[in-house]
């Protein structure tokens, strides 16, 4: 018996709480525990499992009382923060370089290099990005899937076409024969979204029509949310409705109140709805809230153009109006512009891409816009510095679209589309568990069923993403006695807590013993008792709850009042105070 | 002349080069080099390109904790053979397979759980019910309330009768096999240790006071010389056979029913007890339990250690089987089906992966010890998947979706309703208890931890 206890006490100190051998303890507990000491001799963590830095600023969740869960929670957050940390290592496996244009010396511009020169000087494969596209059927607009391969490009008229763009594979054709306003990819290429002269049509891959979609009545814009698998359409009647693409159901329609729309965009790191508007609003929407989440009076003319800036994780939004201004807006703070000018040649179209460069399309030239410029502040009403410049001749220009991981800009105009190169605007490193241009026909469908697997719920979609998984805040409920946790106070100590008791009733015995001189035992007591049983207080005595009821504090009032008055009785200032007819002739001194 | 022009022709050339770059991914590198092979993939860590990395990380959990329920079905196999209740389950030491089992009919069957064979089947091992099983080496010993102890050998060309009969002076209620040597004890109105070669007992250990039946008995693992019993009396007792008597007794406020040695902390002792909780000991400070297991609805019958040492199991009057953290006195795994009656005796097998029950209906039945386990063949990309949600439900586990799914049970009606009806109880006590304080003088009367309330008193 004793040997067993004494080979216990060896393993382990005897002690009821068991000590862990910290980072902070360890030298003291080297010293006594002989068992550590033999261990520690023969063991070490791997180089990679070591912290490279001691990490500053990680929460420690003092305020939870819990002791398992709140170690847990340091713990866990000590993890974040060190894989964080990590996270600069792994830039080393970022193969790609982005594209640049650098111009030495003071007098040299990059925005006077041509298309012509930045296609000479690049090498064959990305030269086929230049491309000039002469079609028939007025203005055309252009969508991208979300690894950039495939283009569906829609025309006025009605031509609609989708195409793998890289080996020029038609995928399908369609002549519409209606006014089509828009056009858009849903979760891949193998489905696309026509906005039609009446309805809302989805197709597939191949060009046959799948739905109609007849609650979506004169779409102007379609937005595809893939992370949602939400399609959101805006039409002339100004009903934003929400389709649920995975299960076909209508999950929601927001009235916007505020007439026609022609411009709609998505924050694609939040996946809120932004609305350009005929007064000049600009809205944000979420399919859970019946009104805009945000809004906002952007310009003084209609608005053209809404865009969000993909590259600061959906902080910046740039809006472009009839009245011939390109704002920039934070969107964290919307106090005003960060930075606003005028562009040429009057309303214009914005797109931004994945690096950050801004196009805006106006008149008849395409300015490219580079990152540091458009987000810094400036009070001048200048334009930020170009980057690139071209001209087109074929006005009205109604898109710029900029392909993802691809430095390429696509126009869509009067006589069909044409793309240039916009060096540095496309990100290098795509990740091929989001998107990937490369991917092949197994992993697209493999894709599919992830995505649908991980479709995020719609009611999720709020303006700050990060909301999902994060701590509570701390209870501004604060206990005096530490000891006792809320849920176990009576009732009455919980309301006191939160604020909501009815302490009117105690304020008032204090005072009444305050006011007049010093009185003698006796006289206080006296006092205490005369008046007691009078009727009101007694129902007042009897109405005494918990909570605040607006009967008793009417009553309380008026008793008070009647108090006041006697005091003035007393005093002998009733007269004074009594308002007469007669005032009015009296000499204010 | 011609030569140098060139030269600077050259050079204008190299510099335009270095200004102006485009973006071009080569194909070579992103698509699979010959035709079968995998499609090569890239990573980029940032978070901006994983937009809702949060958001579908959650469902991923939601998903896999979802995953986790509807995989969850936890029973194997039934054995049938007895036909009457089964009193005690045992397992070979160091054979994952062979588990014998003893009823109150006096019927004993050795199973195989592997094949669900019977490789030994003895209607008639006692008269009355055999109260006590144990394997020593290939041998098999039993003891029964026929007041005898009969060594059986497990092969079965060697027939139907015992090798070798040990009569004792009255019934017996327990019997554990010595790790090493060849020395067995047994527990009726006192403990006795007899050798397997002689033919009465070799020693008897009692405590000096003691009056009661000692209901179990159960040999220290590591010190093998150290032995626990648990009696009548709510006691239990630390005895040492090499000092021949006992060494500490403590008694409690119930009685217990079942104790096991933990396999892998030589001085905690896991005790079964009638109030509906388990108990661990460190028989180093037994005056108070280091964990109380808080959830059965009705007395805790029998209680076993899984051989890591990191789970246990228990099975209890209220006819469910509950698998338990160490360390973790709340939210067990319940196993409970329409047919199983009130469990009488648990094991977990020695490789950890199963569970067994024998209950009132004459039943052993297995069970997995994870209930949403796959059986069979896993392949290593399923090994991933499972390994990969398994992290999320932890790291999830605190999400109010998640924790809901993960810890909702399906429980029987009685089961439920009892529980209700318990919470009700303890809450009214707590109240009560409360009030009672607040009318009394300051500080007369403090409230006590229910680990302080266990035990009585600590006899030595």
């Amino acid at each position: 018996m004793d040997a067993l206890l004494a080979k216990a006490d060896s393993l382990s100190s005897a002690s009821k709480k068991r000590r862990r051998p910290t980072q902070a303890t360890s030298n003291s507990a080297s010293t006594s525990d002989l068992t550590y000491q033999s261990l520690v001799k023969q063991t070490s963590l791997p180089k990679s499992l070591r912290p490279t830095k001691t990490i500053e600023n990680v929460p420690t969740h003092n305020h939870i009382a819990n002791k398992k869960l709140r170690n847990k929670l340091a713990r866990t957050s000590t993890h974040a923060a060190q894989s964080k940390a990590l996270l600069e290592d792994a830039e080393l496996l970022l193969t790609s370089e982005a594209g640049k244009m650098e111009v030495e010396g003071e007098m040299e511009k990059t925005w006077r290099v041509g298309q012509s020169e930045i296609v000479e000087s690049t090498g064959q494969e990305a030269a086929l990005g230049r491309k000039e596209w002469k079609l028939d059927g007025g203005p055309y607009k252009s969508r991208h899937t979300r690894n950039g391969r495939h283009l569906a490009i829609i025309g006025r008229d009605g031509h609609a076409a989708t195409f793998d763009w890289l080996t020029g594979q038609l995928h399908a054709e369609l002549q519409l024969q209606e006014t089509c306003r828009d056009i858009t990819f849903l979760h891949d290429q193998s489905h696309f979204a026509v906005a039609q002269r009446k309805y809302v049509f989805i197709y597939d891959r191949d060009g046959v029509e799948l739905h109609c979609l007849k609650a979506h009545i004169e779409p102007t814009c379609l937005e595809f949310l893939p992370y949602h698998w939400l399609l959101a359409t805006i039409g002339n009647a100004g009903y934003l409705k929400y389709q649920d693409t995975s299960t076909g159901q209508l999950l929601v329609e927001h009235r916007t109140k505020l007439g026609a729309c022609t411009t709609m965009t998505q924050n694609t790191h939040n996946a809120v709805i932004h609305l350009g508007h005929q007064n000049g609003c600009v809205t944000l929407w979420t399919p859970n809230l019946p009104h805009p989440a945000v809004q906002l009076l952007a310009h003084l003319g209609p608005v053209t153009s809404v865009a969000v800036d993909p590259s600061q994780a959906g902080r910046y939004m740039a809006t472009a109006g009839r009245d011939s201004t390109v704002k920039v807006w934070d969107c964290r703070n919307w106090k005003g512009a960060v930075r606003e000018w005028s562009a040429r040649g009057g309303s214009a179209d914005l797109d931004w891409s994945q690096r950050g460069f801004l196009a805006s399309a106006s008149g008849g030239t395409v300015n490219v816009y580079s990152t540091s410029s458009i987000h810094s502040a400036s009070t001048t009403k200048a334009p930020p510095p170009l980057y690139i410049t071209h001209p087109v001749p074929h006005r009205p220009l109604t898109s710029v679209r900029f392909t993802p991981f691809q430095d390429i800009l696509t126009i869509g105009h009067a006589a069909g589309l044409s793309s240039i190169l916009v060096p540095g605007a496309g990100e290098p490193n795509f990740d091929s568990s989001e998107a990937d241009p490369f991917e092949n026909k197994k992993t697209r469908r493999e894709r599919e069923v992830k995505a649908l697997l991980d479709k995020i719920q719609p009611d999720m979609i709020a303006l700050d993403p990060e909301f999902v998984g994060s701590l509570a805040l701390p209870s501004k409920l604060v206990t005096d006695t530490t000891s006792t946790p809320f849920a176990r106070l009576p009732r009455i100590q919980r309301l006191k807590v939160s604020g909501k008791a009815d302490e009117t009733e105690e304020v008032e015995s204090e005072v009444e013993g305050d006011h007049g001189k010093k009185e003698s035992r006796e006289e206080r007591e006296k006092r205490k008792m005369r008046g007691k049983g009078k009727s009101l207080k007694r129902y007042l005595r009897k109405q005494r709850k918990n909570v605040i009821d607006p009967t008793v504090v009417a009553i309380r009032a008026k008793l008070e009042k009647q108090k006041e008055e006697k005091r003035r009785a007393a005093a002998g200032q009733t007269e004074n105070d009594k308002p007469s007819a007669l005032d009015r002739f009296k000499r204010k001194s | 002349m011609v030569v140098s022009d060139y030269g600077a022709h050259a050079d204008t050339i190299l510099i335009f080069q270095q200004k102006i770059s485009v973006l071009q991914h080569a194909p070579s590198e992103h698509l699979p080099s010959r035709p079968g092979d995998p499609t090569p993939v890239s990573r980029n860590l940032n978070p901006i390109m994983h937009p809702f990395a949060r958001s579908r990380e959650r469902i991923r959990a939601l998903n896999a904790a979802k995953m986790e329920r509807m995989f969850a079905k936890p029973f194997v196999d039934s054995l049938e053979g007895h036909v009457d209740a089964i009193e005690t389950l045992v397992k070979k030491p160091g054979d994952l397979s062979t588990v014998a089992s003893g009823s109150w009919d006096g019927g004993l069957i050795v199973h195989n759980i592997s094949q669900r064979s019977q490789l030994l089947n003895i209607p008639q091992a006692h008269k009355g019910k055999v109260s006590g099983l144990c394997f020593a080496s290939d041998r098999l010993l039993s003891c029964g309330v026929d007041r005898t102890v009969k060594l059986w050998s497990t092969d079965k060309s060697e027939g139907q009768k015992p090798l070798s009969v040990f009569a004792g002076k009255s019934a017996f209620n327990s019997i554990d096999h010595h790790r090493s040597d060849g020395l067995f004890a047994t527990a009726s109105n006192l403990v006795q240790i007899w050798d397997e070669t002689k033919s009465s007992p070799i020693s008897d250990l009692t405590f000096p006071t003691s009056t009661e039946t000692i209901t179990a008995v159960r040999f220290n693992l590591s010190e093998s010389s150290v032995l626990a019993s648990i009696g009548s009396d709510r006691t239990f007792t630390l005895y040492d056979i090499r000092t021949g008597k006992a060494e500490r007794r403590v008694i409690m406020q119930m009685r217990s029913n079942s104790l096991a040695w933990s396999p892998t902390f030589p001085t905690i002792l896991l005790l079964a007890s009638e109030d509906h909780n388990l108990y661990t000991f460190d028989i180093r400070h037994v005056s108070t339990p280091t964990q109380i297991y808080k959830s059965h609805v009705s007395a805790v019958m029998s209680c076993d250690w899984s051989p890591t040492g990191t789970e246990l199991v228990s099975g209890g009057w209220d006819r469910t089987v509950r698998i338990w953290h160490e360390g973790r006195g709340t939210a067990p795994e319940v196993y409970h089906t329409k047919r199983m009656q009130r469990v009488s005796s648990v094991l977990f097998t020695n490789d950890a992966r199963f569970v067994l029950s024998g209950s009132d209906d004459g039943n052993v039945r297995i069970w997995k010890a994870k209930a949403s386990e796959k059986l069979g063949v896993i392949t290593a990309r399923e090994r991933a998947a499972i390994e990969y949600r398994e992290s999320l439900k932890q790291r999830w586990q605190m999400d109010k979706q998640v924790n809901k799914i993960m810890r909702t049970r399906q429980l029987p009606k009685p089961v439920y309703s009892a529980a209700k009806l318990k919470r009700t109880m303890v809450e009214a006590e707590r109240v009560k208890d409360e009030r009672r304080r607040k009318h009394s003088r300051a500080g007369e009367t403090k409230p006590k931890a229910a680990r302080k309330k266990v035990v009585v008193v600590e006899q030595t």
